[in-house]
This record gives structure tokens, C-alpha cells and sequence, in this order.
């Protein structure tokens, strides 16, 4: 290994960049541009959604109307529909999402049912939901109840049971934003370095700029460890220009060590990196490079733990994350920044990433030696 | 300075169970201009691979500058000019020279001397920083030449140098190559230009993956009493057509 060799392909690499403002771009652009649209997207909550309110309840200062006021405004936007068949037919129209009944005399039988449990009247809140739209029903279902019992601790007739979640071991008054930068920025290095360097392979060997550096001293290891140095210094300024943003604009949460969220994102760029060259020698042209992106990209985004933890798989699904490296940068990164762990939590994941590099950069250095057949 | 810069015994190379270079037998001198002639699929290009450890033989052995190949020994020796264009468009004509010349471990001043008398020779002085993407095809074979010799290596083989080049430039070439002969630099070059091939000291006829003729033009076209290369590449073709 000699490592003039291995710093002249990563100059190489840096110099080809200086005169492809288009590629740059991508790599500093698309990262942030991703980062915006998907925590912005998937932060926000479900607001101003349309629902039918009948009241049917009679009662004069009735319960009702209390728990009417106390709706969430943000989320729901009240209208009031005079008989059931009305409101019900507004939601079939695809106008309003749920019609809210109160039955006939529900202030009295409440009243009734506090002096005598056992009455009979009806005192059910009837909430019919368009649930086409799961996410928009459960909202709705959420803001009925809380506002029940928000009436019911202003009557004074709070839960005498309570829970206090405020005091967070870890991440106290995180966002969703805090949870979900550690995870793009794992997403972003894996799958554009990945995809780079596949595109940037096929092109080696296509254009005949492999055959020519394999009749020179340079060995496929110092072709490998170049490229492994020039894309893990991209991987990490990829992450700094994610984290200044993330400060600047969503005012991110960096608990721990961020210089050992860097490590773990150069370690990902390089398990990439040797993924792509192996890709690499499975495609003839650039376009059959491109069919790999979907490959590489969809069970990352599914099952990685970027958007969602890796609890909310299925049971049988999560071994494939674990087959996934993207997973151990994104759990060891998250530990980091919001857990403030230092590597004595993360070294399972950091063991992994160097498993995973390990294995790929032997099999790409392979593969390429393999092209001497 | 006993030994050829090339040997080539029995060499044979298989694609599956195509033959794509048939059991060669051939040797160059140190210090002489040796063509490989020939169609395409003729298996030059195939057997100048293999010298430069590119591809393995199937059968028979090759060696290079006494060393037999593939050996990673002879690659700080040779300079290989492949068919394909084979530079990084996105780097200027400089920074295609000083990777090769940063491979080949030289220093920086040296790569600039170097860079300056080959760019001199192939008359691209001017585009030294122009990205090579906004080059002309004869002109990236031009940058492709020099950059196979930026390391001033003692054997050359150069798959189709001359493809794309203009005559003036191509008559340059050759000038080149005679001096470059003369400070003992061994050259194999392939071409299937026939007149071209008046330039080398010996010339090899391959087609099919097999030798048809080795020797001067001057012998090789009297062996078919023929007037010239491309009559004595057809009457000898047609001579083992029958025979076979």
C-alpha cells in the first residue's frame, strides 16, 4: 500500500469536482433540499381539518357546548349540521371528515348518571369518521377525548391518575426535527455516496480510465482507499453543512460528541463507497447503474429507522434492518446527538459499520481484481 | 540487453470458448518499432492486454522485459496507450498528466518538465488547462498519447496511436517515434492503417488470433509476392483460407 498513490486518485477526485459544479450542487444541495422538505413535511401535524358537529343535547348551559369550546382549534374546524342524516350525508359528500353526535338529553343523563351509576341514559359521544385518511381520524378521535377531558378537569372532575412526561432522561423537549436530522444525515451519506461512486465506477471502467490505471503501479486497494478517503471527506462535510442548517434554521439538539457523529458518518461513507464499486461491476452502462438506485434506496428509507423507529416494523421484517447498514449509523448518531452517549453506547453500532466496511472493501477490491481475468 | 523487451511463446488467450489470441509465438527487440497488424478481432489488441497484466493468459506465457507476465514488477517500465480515450474528461489535460505522473511517483517539478516536452510534441501546449471534454476526438488521443509516457517508460505499447490523428500530426508521430527509438525505447503498436506499418522495424500480420506472417514489411510483402501490405494481408488471408 502505498499512499501517494491512494492521495493522487483522491486528488484526482477533488479536481474533477472543481469543473462539475452540477455534481456538487447535488451533493450540498440535495441533502438540505431533502432535509427541509421531509422534516418540514413530516413534523407537521394534522391541522384545520372539517368536521360536522350535531348537538342534539337540549340542555340549556349544557355540557355539550363545553366540550364543543374546548375542541382544539388548530386541528378542528366546526361546523354544525341540524339532524345526523344531514351531517352524516356531508361526510359521505367528502366535504367534512367525521360528524360529532351528542345524543338527545347527554347534559341530563351525565347529571343523572353522577348520583346514580347505574341510570341508563346515553352519554356516548358518537364520533364518525371518514377514516380513509388514518391519520386525519385518528387526530380527530384525539381531539374529541382530550376535549372531554379537559371538561371534565374544569368541572372539577379531573382524574384523580396523572402522567408527567416532561422530565426526559434523554432529549428533554426534542422535536421531531431532533430525531429526524441524525437520520437524514445517515440517509443522505449512504445513498448519494453509493450512488456517486456507482455512477462514477461504471464510468471508470467504461471509459477505459480503469484499464489504464491497472497498467500503472497503482494497486485496487489504493484505487480503493482513495476513493474511500476523498468520499468520506464529502460524507462529512455533507454533515456539517446539514447540522449548521439544522441549527440555524430548525435550532437542532447536539447533545453529545459531535466529532464522533462525524466518525460514524465517514465510516458510512466508506461501507457506501465499497458498496457502489461492487454495484459497480455488476452494470456495463450508466443506465443499468441507474436501475440499482431504487435497490439501494427504498429498503434504506423504510427500514433504516430514519422516519420511524425500528419497532414500528414488523416483528418479521427487522433482521432486514439489521441487514441494512444505514441502521447502525443512524441509531449510533441519534445515541450521540440526543442521548449524548459517547462510544462507549455506541460501539455495537460502530462495530457493525466496521464489519460491514470490512467485508465490502475486501469484496470490491476483489472485484476489481477480478476484471484482470 | 541480451534478452527481447517482449516474448511472446505459445500465447494463447479464451474468451469462453472463443479464442481470441491462438497460440502466438513472436518475439520484439529491445529498442525497435514492432507493429501489430490487423482487422478488428484479430486478437492485437487482446495480446497487447496481456503483456500489460491486464488480462491472463489461457495457455502459453509472455514475458516482458525478461519478467513474466503478469507481473506488477514491469508496470513502473511500461507505458500503455489504450484504444478507448481513456482520460477523465472532467480534469483539464494537466490534471490528467500529473495523475499519471503522481501514479507513476514523480516528483512535481519533474511531472512539469515532462508535461512540457510531451505537450510540446503533441501540439497542446495551449490547452494544458482546458478540460478535456472540450477537446476534439484526435486531439484526447493526442493527451491520451502523452499521458502513457509521462513516466518515460522503456517498452510502450500503444493500441491504435494514430486513430483520429491528422497526416501532418501522424507524420510527427512517427518522427517521435524514431527518436524516441533511438534513446532504446522498445515500441508495439497496433494499427490497421497497412501504409503506417512502412514505419516499423517488423511487423507482425494477426488475424483471427492467428499469426499470419512476422517479419520487415519489405520481407513480409515479398513472402506473398505481393506489391504492398494491404496485397500481401489479403493474399496471405486467402493462402491460409485454403489451407484450413
Amino acid at each position: 500500500m502505498n499512499i501517494h498513490r491512494a492521495f493522487a486518485i483522491t486528488k484526482r477526485i477533488f479536481r474533477g469536482l472543481r469543473h462539475d459544479r452540477r455534481t456538487v450542487a447535488l451533493m450540498f444541495l440535495a441533502p438540505v433540499v431533502a432535509m427541509c422538505v421531509f422534516g418540514l413535511a413530516f413534523s407537521g401535524d394534522v391541522e384545520d381539518v372539517n368536521v360536522v358537529v350535531v348537538n342534539l343535547d337540549n340542555a340549556t348551559a349544557s355540557v355539550s357546548q363545553r366540550i364543543i369550546s374546548n375542541f382544539d382549534e388548530e386541528v378542528l374546524k366546526v361546523d354544525y349540521a341540524a339532524s345526523v342524516e344531514e351531517g352524516v350525508r356531508r361526510v359521505e359528500d367528502g366535504d367534512y371528515y367525521a360528524v360529532i353526535i351528542f345524543p338527545e338529553r347527554f347534559t341530563e343523563s351525565l347529571l343523572m348518571k353522577r348520583s346514580d351509576p347505574s341510570y341508563e341514559g346515553d352519554t356516548t359521544i358518537q364520533v364518525r369518521e371518514d377514516r380513509s385518511n388514518v391519520n386525519v381520524a385518528n387526530a380527530i378521535t384525539k381531539s374529541v377525548t382530550d376535549a372531554i377531558l379537559l371538561t371534565a378537569k374544569q368541572a372539577g372532575q379531573d382524574l384523580p391518575m396523572k402522567v408527567d412526561a416532561e422530565d426526559a432522561i434523554y432529549g428533554k423537549g426534542a422535536k421531531f426535527m431532533d430525531f429526524f436530522v441524525p437520520g437524514i444525515m445517515a440517509f443522505v451519506v449512504f445513498m448519494l455516496t453509493t450512488l456517486l461512486t456507482l455512477i462514477s465506477f461504471v464510468g471508470e471502467r467504461t471509459t477505459g480510465n480503469l484499464e489504464r490505471l491497472q497498467s500503472t503501479p497503482l494497486r485496487e486497494s489504493e484505487l480503493v482507499v482513495g476513493y474511500a478517503i476523498a468520499f468520506s471527506i464529502i460524507g462529512m462535510l455533507q454533515t456539517v453543512v446539514l447540522l449548521v442548517i439544522g441549527v440555524a434554521a430548525f435550532d437542532i439538539m447536539i447533545v453529545g460528541n459531535i466529532v464522533l457523529a462525524f466518525a460514524v458518518i465517514a465510516l458510512l461513507a466508506i461501507v457506501s463507497l465499497s458498496l457502489g464499486i461492487l454495484l459497480s461491476s455488476l452494470a456495463k452502462r450508466e443506465a443499468q447503474a441507474i436501475q440499482f438506485f431504487p435497490l439501494i434506496v427504498l429498503p434504506t428509507f423504510l427500514l433504516a429507522g430514519i422516519f420511524w423507529p425500528v419497532e414500528a416494523i414488523p416483528q418479521w421484517l427487522r433482521p432486514l434492518s439489521y441487514l441494512i447498514p444505514p441502521s447502525y449509523a443512524v441509531d449510533a448518531t441519534r445515541s450521540v446527538m440526543l442521548r449524548g452517549w459517547g462510544i462507549g453506547g455506541i460501539w455495537v453500532d460502530i462495530v457493525a459499520l466496521c464489519s460491514f466496511a470490512a467485508a465490502f472493501l475486501a469484496v470490491a477490491i476483489l472485484s476489481l481484481k477480478r476484471g484482470r481475468r | 540487453m541480451q534478452s527481447f523487451a517482449v516474448e511472446m511463446r505459445g500465447l494463447t488467450k479464451k474468451f469462453g470458448s472463443f479464442t481470441a489470441l491462438d497460440n502466438l509465438n513472436l518475439n520484439i527487440e529491445r529498442g525497435t518499432i514492432h507493429g501489430l497488424l490487423g482487422p478488428n478481432g484479430a486478437g492485437k489488441t487482446t495480446a497487447i492486454k496481456m503483456l500489460c497484466g491486464l488480462l491472463k493468459p489461457s495457455g502459453g506465457e509472455g514475458f516482458v522485459l525478461g519478467k513474466k507476465v503478469p507481473d506488477r514488477g514491469v508496470l513502473p517500465e511500461i507505458g500503455y496507450m489504450p484504444q478507448e480515450t481513456a482520460l477523465y474528461l472532467d480534469l483539464t489535460v494537466h490534471g490528467n498528466m500529473a495523475l499519471y505522473g503522481e501514479l507513476f511517483g514523480l516528483s512535481k517539478s519533474r511531472i512539469a518538465e515532462r508535461e512540457k516536452e510531451l505537450l510540446a510534441f503533441v501540439a497542446l501546449h495551449k490547452w494544458k488547462d482546458s478540460l478535456v471534454s472540450n477537446l476534439s476526438g484526435g486531439m484526447k488521443h493526442r493527451v491520451s498519447l502523452a499521458c502513457s509516457m509521462i513516466h518515460e517508460p522503456k517498452l510502450l505499447f500503444l493500441d491504435e496511436p494514430t486513430v483520429g490523428v491528422d497526416p501532418e500530426l501522424r507524420a510527427a508521430f512517427w518522427e517521435y517515434f524514431d527518436l524516441l527509438k533511438k534513446t532504446g525505447v522498445t515500441i508495439v503498436l497496433t494499427t490497421h492503417y497497412m501504409d503506417e506499418a512502412q514505419h516499423c522495424d517488423r511487423i507482425a500480420l494477426l488475424r483471427q488470433g492467428q499469426l499470419l506472417a512476422e517479419g520487415t514489411p519489405v520481407d513480409v510483402v515479398k513472402s506473398a509476392s505481393a506489391t504492398n501490405l494491404e496485397e500481401a494481408f489479403l493474399a496471405l488471408a486467402k493462402r491460409e483460407d485454403g489451407r484450413s
